[in-house]
């Protein structure tokens, strides 16, 4: 390598006297070119390419009004940016502050040496960032009433059925609101089932009515679980986010407000089990909201 | 502290197996060759072990050996605003003035090192079946390897050649024709669902499910795929399996702790040693010092490391306005209570710790953080506090964490473990930080500098076929 080097330098200086004379020729041949293409010459084997990807900024502010440009071209020295505002750069990755929303045409001009230049447009679209708020998700037969499906169908609890449980039953007296109610016969033996679609990480509270028969010991219990299942025997209650005991049995015919509070966590599904034990229990009007 | 016995007669038996079946076949009887040997489910562990000793590599000093994971911090820290050299000597500091060329020897060595490691687990993955009752974990393991490789790669370089299978010398196209990154990928997200099914958390020096979730939430992180991410973290959480260490200075020098999910071991004074210990202190490692901790990255320590700082980075003994990292000392320290690893730091005994828990709660805030600006979610509250709390820092003072306080913490809390550029460029902030720290110690940074040249050699033997990444 460094023999190689030594060679290179030895031609180098011998061939310096030579350099002056080639230098002139070069400068009168110059303006010849402009006109007539000098003979041997070639036209730009590598000509410049345009390209470059936008990046829009984040923060709590007007952040979003600021993209910074990433300059992917080859082959070219001098760069041109139109940014579509009326602004305009020649830095190699500028950045530049939007108006406001809208689409804005952003055109990159890259050019070499021998004023070959190469073009490349992309629409950026600005919209300002929402803030992220939780999507609240319908519940279908929140009042148990017949006919409340979205398409005017439904006999108030198709609902809440899930396989290897058995069906809630619909009560119509007493009720917290409209003509029917989810009733929960004393065995215990039926559930409600309702799956919901939830952004994650997310506070919501779950609000219901429920009522209880005065003799007897047991509850009617509201749990919030995790994903959603096909067949009752894949539920374990032991994974639930949330849940409420209601064991309030002073009235059979008052209505008892619960609000369950609960965080959806890694889950974008989350469910509504419903079930008692001991004694028959009522259930009525059921809500959520985003907090 | 575990290692790996060295099986590298594997990999070259393995080279000379084109042979034709036309040809007569008399089977050696005093040799082993690839087409009689993997017969049995030991000889096939010793595949997959073999996977582990090439990431491994050797603590010598020459470039034709397998050196990636040795040679990692020149091009993730050095290329990043935590590290330099301490002279600005050779090819070394190409990386810290961004200007990184594609004849780079270490850019080279560790392309060449991971498809070496790639070929060794696709050696494996082939004769899988003679494993047996085996064969699930090892083929597990081999694609855990394969797809850690790959997630390295294709970070560094971008588009790359994707392997997948044992190739012959004679097969000129693959090995040089780029695919796209979100083929790598599919690949890296498949070999790691296949890895976390089949493995569980008995070790922390052999692949493990933990560590196939954690990395596995990584590339989702890096794929914008939030909620995956979260619910593989709460995985590793749920586990049971790892915890914090209450005192930061036995991540590094309490080998095998609960805190580690996955390690690459080293032994002392033997052939299973590292030299890149040695290589972060001028005067006793080889080099006139690398991988020094800049100003950048000293003020951030200083500033909010808590305890974490005295055990990140220290003065040089040898020339007091410099500083080295403390992270991986070779030769003790009686100040902080570390002792040396070996008698000749040159053939150090410090593991590398690639995934470790405080790495998997940080993850599991960015996931809840889903590319927004903040979350006052107290689960993410929960993990980013208890990574605080053990560096003796009090909670996050107004319980809601910006992205901001997040790169923040994993920049102290994970200095010189090689993060802080992928970090950078998975949290989208890397033009924006590299561009003006650039600036500030007088290098030019462009958004090309993110990803490394393909190596020139790749490109000439592909005659041609193989185009360079944009700026180089």
């Amino acid at each position: 390598m460094k023999h190689l080097f030594d060679f290179k330098l030895g031609l180098i200086t011998k061939t310096l006297s030579m350099f002056a004379a080639v230098l002139l020729l070069t400068i009168t041949t110059s303006c010849e070119d402009e006109v007539y293409p000098v003979a041997g010459s070639f036209p730009d084997k590598t000509p410049p390419s345009a390209a470059f990807s936008a990046t829009q900024g984040v923060g709590f502010d007007n952040e979003w009004k600021t993209f910074s440009f990433s300059n992917q071209s080859s082959s070219a020295t001098d760069f041109s940016w139109d940014f579509g505002d009326g602004n305009s750069s020649t830095e190699f990755e500028p950045s530049n502050v939007y108006p406001g929303e809208g689409t804005f045409t952003v055109t990159l001009t890259a050019t070499d040496k021998l004023s070959v230049s190469s073009t490349y447009s992309e629409d950026i679209v600005i919209v300002e960032p929402e803030a992220p708020s939780a999507v609240i998700p319908p519940i279908l037969e929140a009042g148990f009433e017949d006919n409340s499906l979205p398409d005017g169908t439904g006999d108030g609890r198709d609902s809440w059925r899930l396989s290897g449980a058995g069906v809630i039953q619909i009560t119509s007296s007493p009720v917290y609101n409209g003509s029917q109610a989810a009733k929960f016969p004393s065995a215990g033996d039926r559930a409600g089932y309702q799956a919901l679609e939830v952004t994650p990480n997310s506070d919501y509270t779950l609000s219901y009515y429920y009522t209880m028969k005065t003799s007897g010991s047991g509850n009617i219990t509201v749990w919030i679980l995790p994903g959603e299942v096909t067949e009752f025997s894949q539920i374990d209650t032991s994974e639930a986010i949330a849940s409420f005991v209601g064991t309030d049995q002073s009235d059979a015919n008052t209505y008892v407000k619960v609000d369950l509070p609960f965080n959806t966590g890694a889950n974008d599904k989350v469910a509504i089990l419903i079930t008692n034990e001991g004694v028959e229990s009522r259930l009525d009007d059921v809500s959520i909201s985003a907090d | 502290m575990k290692y790996l016995k060295c099986t590298l007669f594997v990999a070259l038996v393995a080279l000379v197996s084109s042979c034709e079946s036309d040809y007569l076949e008399p089977v050696p009887t005093s040799a082993i060759s690839s087409a009689n040997y993997y017969t049995t489910p030991e000889e096939v562990e010793t595949a997959v072990l073999n996977i582990y000793d090439g990431i491994q590599g050797v603590f010598d000093f020459g470039m034709d050996e397998n050196r990636a994971l040795q040679l990692e911090f020149y091009l993730t820290e050095m290329r990043s605003d935590n590290t330099r050299t301490k002279s600005s000597e050779g090819e070394a500091a190409q990386f810290e003035s961004f200007a990184v060329e594609a004849t780079n020897g270490i850019v080279a060595n560790y392309y060449q090192s991971y498809y070496n490691v790639i070929y060794r687990a696709n050696v494996a993955l082939e004769n899988i079946t003679a494993a047996g009752d085996m064969a699930d974990k090892l083929e597990a393991e081999a694609k855990f390897l394969r797809a850690y490789a790959y997630f390295n790669l294709v970070r560094l370089f971008g588009d790359i050649p994707l392997v997948d299978r044992v190739i012959s010398p004679a097969d000129k196209a693959t090995p040089y024709a780029r695919v796209s990154t979100s083929q790598i990928y599919d690949l890296i997200v498949s070999d790691l669902t296949v890895a976390a099914a089949g493995l569980d958390n008995s070790s922390s020096y052999r692949a493990s499910k933990a560590a196939a979730q954690t990395l596995l939430a990584k590339v989702h992180l890096n794929k914008g795929n939030y909620l995956e991410a979260q619910q593989l973290c709460e995985a590793v959480v749920g586990s049971g399996n790892y915890s914090l260490e209450a005192n930061f200075k036995d991540v590094f020098y309490n080998e095998g702790n609960d805190e580690v999910i996955f390690a690459v071991g080293y032994i002392g004074d033997s052939d299973e040693s590292q030299n890149f210990s040695s290589e972060f202190l001028n005067a006793v490692g080889r080099t006139s010092g690398v991988n020094y901790v800049t100003q950048d990255a000293k003020a951030a320590l200083d500033a909010k490391g808590g305890e974490r700082t005295m055990y990140s980075y220290r003065i040089d003994s040898g020339q007091t306005t410099q500083n080295q990292v403390a992270k991986y000392i070779p030769n003790g320290d009686a100040a902080l209570g570390i002792e040396a690893t070996s008698s000749d730091p040159q053939k150090a005994g410090n593991d590398w710790v690639v995934l470790r828990y405080a790495d998997v709660l940080l993850l599991h805030v960015e996931a809840i953080l889903a590319g927004g600006n903040s979350t006052s979610s107290a689960a993410a509250l929960s993990s980013f506090n208890a990574v605080r709390n053990r560096a003796g820092l009090a909670d996050d003072s107004d319980s809601s964490i910006t992205k901001q306080e997040l790169m923040d913490e994993r920049r102290v809390e994970l200095a010189f473990e090689n993060h802080r550029l992928f970090d950078l460029m998975r949290m989208g902030a890397a033009q924006e930080v590299l561009s003006a720290f650039a600036t500030s110690t007088g290098v030019s940074f462009t958004s090309s500098d993110l990803l490394l040249p393909i190596p020139q050699r790749e490109i000439n033997l592909s005659g041609g076929e193989m185009k360079q990444n944009p700026g180089y």
